[in-house]
C-alpha cells in the first residue's frame, strides 16, 4: 500500500513518487505510464480533483437532454433541467446503485431507477421511491438520497465537472489557458458547436499518452505521420513542426501555436472561411486577432486530459483545397493500460454549409477511429504502453524529457499572450509543465 | 423495395460472388484492384452510432462519420499504405471479412441492384493472441456496368458503439 511520509508519498515498494518525475532534469520514469498502484492513485488523486471536461453545450441544448460520459472511471450523467440549468449526476441510484440511465444520449423528464423504481427529478433529487410510506415505515427522507452531483462549470461552451467541493473555481482553473480557449471556442460571437456525437474508440493505452503528445510534442509529426509528408499532404522539412510558439501556462496546462518560416505563404486565421473574418475580428481583441493571422496549426492540453487541436496542413483529397478543422477530446482511463478516446469534431456555428462540410470530412479522414494520423498516434501509444509493462522497464526504464530544458521563455514583446512562451515547438516545456502538476497532485499536496 | 433475387437467380450468384470476391481482396491487400471495384463516383460512409432508448431508434444522429469517403480520398488511404509509414497498418494486420445474410433487391434505377448484407470482420495484429473484432450491416448499391458489377455506394451500419479497435484504415 502507497504510504504518505515526510518526503511525500511513498509507493508500497518503498519508491518516492516524486523520484519518478524529475521535471527540473528532465527525467520522467516509465513506471508512471504503466504501474497500476499508481493507476489507482491517479484516480483518486488527479480524477477526484481536478476539473473535468465532459460535454459541450451544443449536446444538449433543449430541457432534459443528457448525454452519458466519464469522470475517470465514473459514469456520469450530463443534463439540462426545466430551467435550463446544468446537471452532473453520479450514473447510479442512491437505493442499491443501478445505472438510472441507460443510453448514451437523449431526452427525458425524469431518471427512473430499473430496479426499484427510485425517480429522480433533471437535477438529482429524488422524486419519489415506490410505496414509500409502507416499505419506509412513513419515515422516508427523500432529501437524504439525492443522486451525487458534481460541481458544474462552463466555459465557452465547454461543460466541466468537479467532484472535490474545495477545487478553485473553473475560471481560476483554467487560468491563463482561458486567452487560448478563447480563440478556438469564441473566435465568433456564435462561437462553436459539436456535430452529431464524439467519436468514441478504446485503445490499449495509457491515459497520458494522448495528453502528454498533444500538450506540446511538435517533433513527433515529422517521423510519427511520415507518411504525410512522403505523400506530400505535409511539406518535407524536418523542421514543419518547429516554427513557433510553445508555451507553458502553468497548474499543468499547455498550449503551442504552430505557424510557418516567412517566406512560406500561410492563410490567414488557420485557413478559416472568409465570410467568418469579420465575425472573428470583432469577437478577438486585437492581439489575439495578431497572433491567430499566421497560425496553421493549434495543440494542447487542459490537465489532466482535456486535449485540443485545431490545424489546416492536412489535405486528405487530391486537389481539394485545405480546410482547417477543430476537435477536442479526453482521454478517459479506463485501467492502466487502456483507455476511451472520446473525440469531438466542433465548428463555427455561423460558419457556411460548405465550410462545415469540407472541415468535417478533413477531421473525420485524419482524426477518430479510422483517421489516418490518429492511427498513427494511436498505434505508437500503444506500443509504449506494452513495452514497459515488464518490471526492468518499470524499474529501471527512465524517458528523456530534456528537450528545451536550457532555453528561457521569450519576453512579452516577443509574444504577447500568456504563459511562458518559448520559441519552437520541438520543445518539452509543456510536457514538463503537465508531469510538474501530475507530481503536485499525487505526491506532494496534501489531498 | 421491389422484387428480391433468390438463390437460384444467376443476378443473386454474380452479386455474392462480387461480395466475396472483394473481401478476398482486401484480406489479401490487393488494394488497387479493390479500388477498381468501385465506380468513379462511389461513396463509401460510416456513420457515428450511439445507444440509444427505444427499439427501433437505430442510434444514428445525422452528423458525424467514421468513414466519408469518395474514392479520391480513399485512393490517398491506399496509398498511404504503400508508404511503408501507416504505423497503424506496418506490419501489416491478418483480417478476414465473413459475409453473410446476402438480399439483393432491384433497385428503382434499372442498372442498379439493392444489396444488404452482414460482414465479420476479424483481425490479428502483431502477436497478440487478441483479435479485433467489429460487426456490421453493409447496405450497398452496386451497378451493373459493362465491365461487369461495381460498387456505388456502401453505407456500413456498425453494430459497436464503442469499438475497441486503435486503428481501422478500411473495413
Amino acid at each position: 500500500m502507497a504510504a504518505r511520509t515526510r518526503s511525500g508519498l511513498r509507493l508500497s515498494d518503498g519508491t518516492p513518487l516524486k523520484e519518478l518525475v524529475r521535471v527540473e532534469e528532465g527525467r520522467i520514469a516509465a513506471r508512471v505510464f504503466t504501474d497500476p498502484e499508481i493507476y489507482q492513485l491517479e484516480l483518486e488523486r488527479i480524477f477526484l480533483r481536478c476539473w473535468l471536461a465532459v460535454a459541450h453545450e451544443s449536446e444538449i441544448p433543449h430541457p432534459g437532454d443528457y448525454v452519458t460520459r466519464r469522470m475517470g472511471e465514473d459514469p456520469v450523467i450530463v443534463v439540462r433541467d426545466r430551467a435550463g440549468q446544468i446537471h452532473v449526476l453520479l450514473n447510479s441510484c442512491t437505493h442499491r446503485g443501478a445505472e438510472i440511465c441507460r443510453a448514451s444520449r437523449g431526452n427525458t423528464r425524469e431518471f427512473v431507477c430499473p430496479y426499484h423504481g427510485y425517480r429522480f427529478h433533471l437535477d438529482g433529487e429524488l422524486a419519489s421511491a415506490p410505496a414509500h410510506e409502507w416499505a419506509y415505515d412513513q419515515r422516508f427522507d427523500r432529501k437524504a438520497f439525492t443522486l451525487h452531483r458534481a460541481r458544474v462549470g462552463t466555459y465557452g461552451g465547454l461543460i466541466f465537472a468537479t467532484w472535490d467541493a474545495s477545487a478553485p473555481p473553473l475560471e481560476e482553473y483554467l487560468g491563463d489557458m482561458r486567452w487560448y480557449l478563447d480563440l478556438l471556442l469564441r473566435r465568433t460571437a456564435g462561437g462553436v458547436e459539436v456535430v452529431g456525437a464524439p467519436h468514441r474508440w478504446i485503445i490499449e493505452a495509457n491515459w497520458k499518452t494522448g495528453a502528454d503528445n498533444f500538450i506540446g510534442d511538435g517533433l513527433h509529426t515529422f517521423m510519427t505521420h511520415r507518411y504525410a509528408i512522403e505523400l506530400g499532404v505535409l511539406p518535407n522539412d524536418p523542421l514543419i513542426g518547429w516554427f513557433g510558439w510553445h508555451i507553458s501556462i502553468g497548474r499543468g496546462h499547455g498550449v503551442a501555436m504552430v505557424g510557418a518560416p516567412e517566406r512560406i505563404p500561410l492563410p490567414p486565421y488557420l485557413g478559416l472561411p472568409q465570410e467568418l473574418w469579420p465575425l472573428l475580428e470583432r469577437a478577438l481583441t486585437d492581439v489575439q486577432r495578431r497572433v491567430l493571422e499566421r497560425t496553421a496549426t493549434i495543440h494542447g492540453t487542459v490537465f489532466p486530459n482535456l486535449s485540443l487541436l485545431n490545424t489546416t496542413t492536412i489535405t486528405t483529397e487530391e486537389g481539394v483545397p485545405r480546410v482547417p478543422f477543430l476537435t477536442l477530446r479526453v482521454w478517459i482511463p479506463l485501467g492502466p493500460h487502456r483507455m476511451e478516446i472520446l473525440s469531438w469534431f466542433l465548428v463555427e456555428k455561423e460558419g457556411p454549409e460548405w465550410y462545415k462540410e469540407a472541415s468535417r470530412k478533413n477531421y473525420e479522414r485524419t482524426f477518430g477511429l479510422t483517421g489516418t494520423f490518429e492511427e498513427d498516434d494511436a498505434d505508437i501509444w500503444v506500443s509504449l504502453t506494452r513495452a514497459n509493462r515488464g518490471a526492468f522497464a518499470r524499474k529501471y526504464h527512465v524517458f528523456n524529457y530534456e528537450m528545451g530544458l536550457h532555453r528561457q521563455p521569450r519576453p512579452k514583446a516577443e509574444w504577447p499572450g500568456p504563459g511562458d512562451a518559448y520559441w519552437g515547438d520541438y520543445c518539452e516545456a509543456n510536457q514538463r509543465t503537465f508531469w510538474a502538476q501530475w507530481r503536485h497532485l499525487m505526491a506532494e499536496d496534501g489531498g | 423495395m421491389s422484387v428480391s433475387a433468390t438463390l437460384s437467380d444467376e443476378i443473386y450468384l454474380q452479386v455474392v460472388t462480387f461480395l466475396y470476391r472483394e473481401a478476398y481482396l482486401l484480406d489479401h491487400w490487393k488494394l488497387e484492384e479493390w479500388l477498381s471495384l468501385l465506380t468513379e463516383d462511389a461513396c463509401y460512409l460510416m456513420p457515428v452510432r450511439i445507444t440509444e432508448e427505444g427499439i427501433g431508434s437505430g442510434g444514428f444522429l445525422p452528423g458525424l462519420y467514421h468513414f466519408e469517403e469518395n474514392k479520391s480520398s480513399l485512393t490517398l488511404r491506399i496509398k498511404r499504405l504503400q508508404t511503408q509509414f501507416a504505423w497503424g497498418e506496418n506490419p501489416p494486420p491478418r483480417t478476414r471479412r465473413f459475409i453473410g445474410g446476402v438480399l439483393v433487391h432491384r433497385g428503382d434505377r434499372d442498372h442498379e441492384l439493392e444489396v444488404t448484407s452482414s460482414l465479420l470482420f476479424l483481425r490479428s495484429r502483431g502477436d497478440s493472441p487478441d483479435l479485433g473484432i467489429l460487426s456490421a450491416e453493409r447496405q450497398d448499391i452496386l451497378r451493373l456496368t459493362p465491365e461487369g458489377l461495381r460498387l456505388a455506394r456502401r453505407l456500413i451500419l456498425l453494430d459497436h458503439t464503442v469499438p475497441s479497435l486503435e486503428s481501422l484504415f478500411i473495413l
